[in-house]
C-alpha cells in the first residue's frame, strides 16, 4: 500500500519539478539518490521514460570480432575415420556394379578368350570398337593424371606458428587481436574505438576496422552488438562523466584473405583456445561467450 | 456494213466507249459511240464487291458460338488432370539388371558385431558434438540479449538504431572449406563435369573427380 502511494507522490513532484528546466537536472539527481534509498525502484523507471536522460556515466565504444573462417576441412577423429571406412564398406557392399565396372569385366573376359587356343574372331565383329581402347587402359591414363596434379599441402608447420599470418591453421576459425592502449596500459584485445556523437555503434566498429594499419575487408552480420563488456575504472581516476566504459562487440567475417601489406606486430590471428593467453580474464570471460569454436 | 460487223464482235469482250469527235471521219458528220475493247492492264479499282451485310442475326450466331465453345470447355475441365510421373520414383531398368548384382560377399559374425559397436560409439559422439553446438550457440544468444538490454538503458536511439534489420547483408556468399587449400596462381584446365542421368556411385569414380580437389 506505500509504495504505490510513494511512486504517485514521486510522480507528481517530478512534474512539478520539470516545469523549472535549469534546476531540473540537479534536484533530479537529487532525488534519485533519494529515491534509491527508499524502495520505490520502479519510480526511477518511468522518471526515465517521461524525462529525457541525463547523460550516462559511462563511456562509449565499439569493437570488432573479426573472424577468419576455415579454409580446409577439419581432420577426422581416429572414431570418425573409422565410421568413414565402415561406412564406405557398407555402401560398397549394398551397391550395383557401375557401368565402368561391367566394362573391366567383360574386357577382362574378352582377353582370356583370345588368349585360350580355340579362339574364333569372326564372333566379336560387333565390338570392334571397343577393342581399341580397354577400360583399364582409361583407368591408367586417368591415375597417371591425378598423380600429376599436385594439391597445395593441408598442414604447413612453419605457417602455423607465425602467429601474425593470416594463412596459419587453416582448419580453426581465427580472432583478429590488436595491441591497443587503454588509458596508460597496452592491453591485447579486440580492436576498439571510441564512439563519436551522430553515428551508429556499427559504424564505430566499422571505423575500428578501418584504422588498423592492414587494409581488411569484411562483412559485418547485422546491425546489432553480439556483447557487452563494460569495465569501471578505477577509483582514483573517476570523474563525473566518465565512470567507467562500456565496449560493445560486432561481429564480422573476413571477405578476403589474401595478405596484401606485409604482417604487422601488433596484429594476431588466434584460435579460441589460444585467446587465453592473450587477453585479460574477466575481458575473456565475456568475449568467449560469443566467440564459437565449431 | 464494216462498221456493223465489227460492233457485232466487240459486243462480247469489255469495251472501253471513245468519243467520236476525236476520230478524223468525214463520212457521218453525227456523233456515234465506238467500242474499242481494253485487253490491256485493269487500271481501275474493281468497284463490283458488296461490303459484309451485318444482319441482326449474326451477333446472335457469335454468340451461341461462343457459349458452345464454353459448354466444350467446361466439359473437358472436368476430367481430373493427369499426373506426371516423377523420374526419382520408378526404378529405372538399368538397376534392376541382374549382371549387375555383385557377387554375395560374407560378412562375417565378429564384422557384424564390430559395426554395431561402432554405431552405437558414434550415436554417443554425435550426440555429445550436438550438445556441444547447442550450449555455444545458446552461450552467444545470451550474450547478445545481454547487450541489447545494456545498450537500451544507455541510449535508446542507438538501441533502436541497433534493432534495424541490416539489408545490404543477405545475399551472403561464402566459399566453404575445400579439402586443400587454394593454389595461388593455378590456372585450371578448360572442360565440363559430365554427369549422366542415373549416375551409380562406385569405386573408380573417385579417381575421375581430381577437379573437386582444387
Amino acid at each position: 500500500m506505500a509504495a504505490p502511494c510513494g511512486r504517485m507522490a514521486s510522480r507528481y513532484v517530478i512534474q512539478f519539478l520539470s516545469t523549472f528546466p535549469r534546476t531540473t537536472s540537479r534536484m533530479i539527481v537529487g532525488f534519485r539518490h533519494f529515491s534509491s534509498s527508499c524502495e520505490c525502484r520502479v519510480a526511477i523507471k518511468t522518471k526515465s521514460v517521461s524525462e529525457p536522460v541525463s547523460p550516462s556515466p559511462y563511456r562509449l565504444a565499439a569493437a570488432v570480432c573479426l573472424q577468419r573462417l576455415p579454409v580446409i576441412s577439419a581432420d577426422c577423429a581416429p572414431l570418425e575415420q573409422s565410421f568413414k571406412d565402415m561406412m564406405l564398406q557398407i555402401e560398397l557392399e549394398k551397391s550395383l556394379l557401375s557401368d565402368h565396372e561391367l566394362r573391366l569385366i567383360e574386357d577382362a573376359d574378352r582377353l582370356r578368350r583370345k588368349q585360350a587356343e580355340d579362339y574364333d574372331s569372326d564372333e566379336e565383329d560387333s565390338h570392334m570398337d571397343q577393342d581399341i581402347v580397354l577400360a583399364q587402359d582409361l583407368e591408367d591414363a586417368w591415375e597417371q593424371k591425378f598423380r600429376n596434379f599436385q594439391p597445395a599441402p593441408r598442414v604447413r608447420d612453419d605457417v602455423d606458428k607465425e602467429l601474425n599470418s593470416v594463412q596459419r591453421c587453416l582448419t580453426d576459425s581465427l580472432v583478429l587481436v590488436a595491441e591497443q592502449t587503454v588509458g596508460d596500459q597496452k592491453l591485447w584485445l579486440l580492436p576498439q574505438t571510441q564512439w563519436q556523437e551522430g553515428e551508429t555503434l556499427r559504424q564505430t566498429a566499422e571505423r575500428a576496422l578501418a584504422s588498423l594499419p592492414v587494409g581488411l575487408k569484411a562483412t559485418f552480420l547485422g546491425n546489432a552488438p553480439c556483447g557487452v563488456y563494460k569495465y569501471k575504472l578505477p577509483k582514483p581516476l573517476r570523474t563525473e562523466n566518465s565512470l567507467g566504459t562500456k565496449v560493445f562487440f560486432f561481429k564480422a567475417i573476413l571477405s578476403d584473405s589474401s595478405p596484401s601489406t606485409p604482417p604487422n606486430g601488433g596484429l594476431l590471428w588466434l584460435k579460441k583456445s589460444e585467446l587465453q593467453g592473450y587477453l585479460k580474464p574477466a575481458y575473456m570471460m565475456k568475449v568467449g561467450q560469443f566467440i564459437m569454436d565449431l | 456494213m464494216s462498221l456493223a460487223f465489227t460492233r457485232c464482235i466487240f459486243r462480247g469482250l469489255p469495251q472501253y466507249v471513245v468519243q467520236q469527235s476525236l476520230l478524223v471521219d468525214g463520212h457521218n458528220a453525227a456523233k456515234s459511240v465506238i467500242c474499242v475493247p481494253s485487253m490491256t492492264l485493269r487500271t481501275t479499282v474493281p468497284l463490283r464487291a458488296e461490303p459484309k451485310k451485318k444482319k441482326k442475326v449474326d451477333p446472335k450466331r457469335e454468340l451461341m458460338m461462343r457459349e458452345r465453345l464454353k459448354k466444350r470447355l467446361k466439359k473437358l475441365e472436368k476430367v481430373p488432370p493427369e499426373l506426371i510421373p516423377i523420374e526419382d520414383f520408378v526404378t529405372s531398368s538399368k538397376c534392376m539388371d541382374e549382371e549387375r548384382t555383385r557377387s554375395a560377399q560374407v560378412v562375417s559374425f565378429e564384422e557384424n558385431e564390430r559395426r554395431a559397436l561402432l554405431l552405437k560409439e558414434w550415436s554417443r559422439y554425435k550426440r555429445e558434438q550436438h550438445m556441444a553446438e547447442m550450449k555455444s550457440i545458446e552461450s552467444a544468444l545470451e550474450a547478445q540479449r545481454e547487450a541489447l538490454d545494456e545498450l537500451k538503458i544507455t541510449s535508446e536511439e542507438l538501441y533502436q538504431a541497433a534493432l534495424k534489420p541490416d539489408f545490404s547483408l543477405l545475399p551472403f556468399t561464402h566459399e566453404g572449406p575445400a579439402y586443400t587449400p587454394p593454389k595461388s596462381q593455378y590456372e585450371a584446365p578448360d572442360g565440363n563435369i559430365m554427369m549422366q542421368p542415373g549416375f551409380i556411385l562406385s569405386k573408380s569414380v573417385f579417381i575421375m573427380q581430381e577437379h573437386c580437389i582444387n
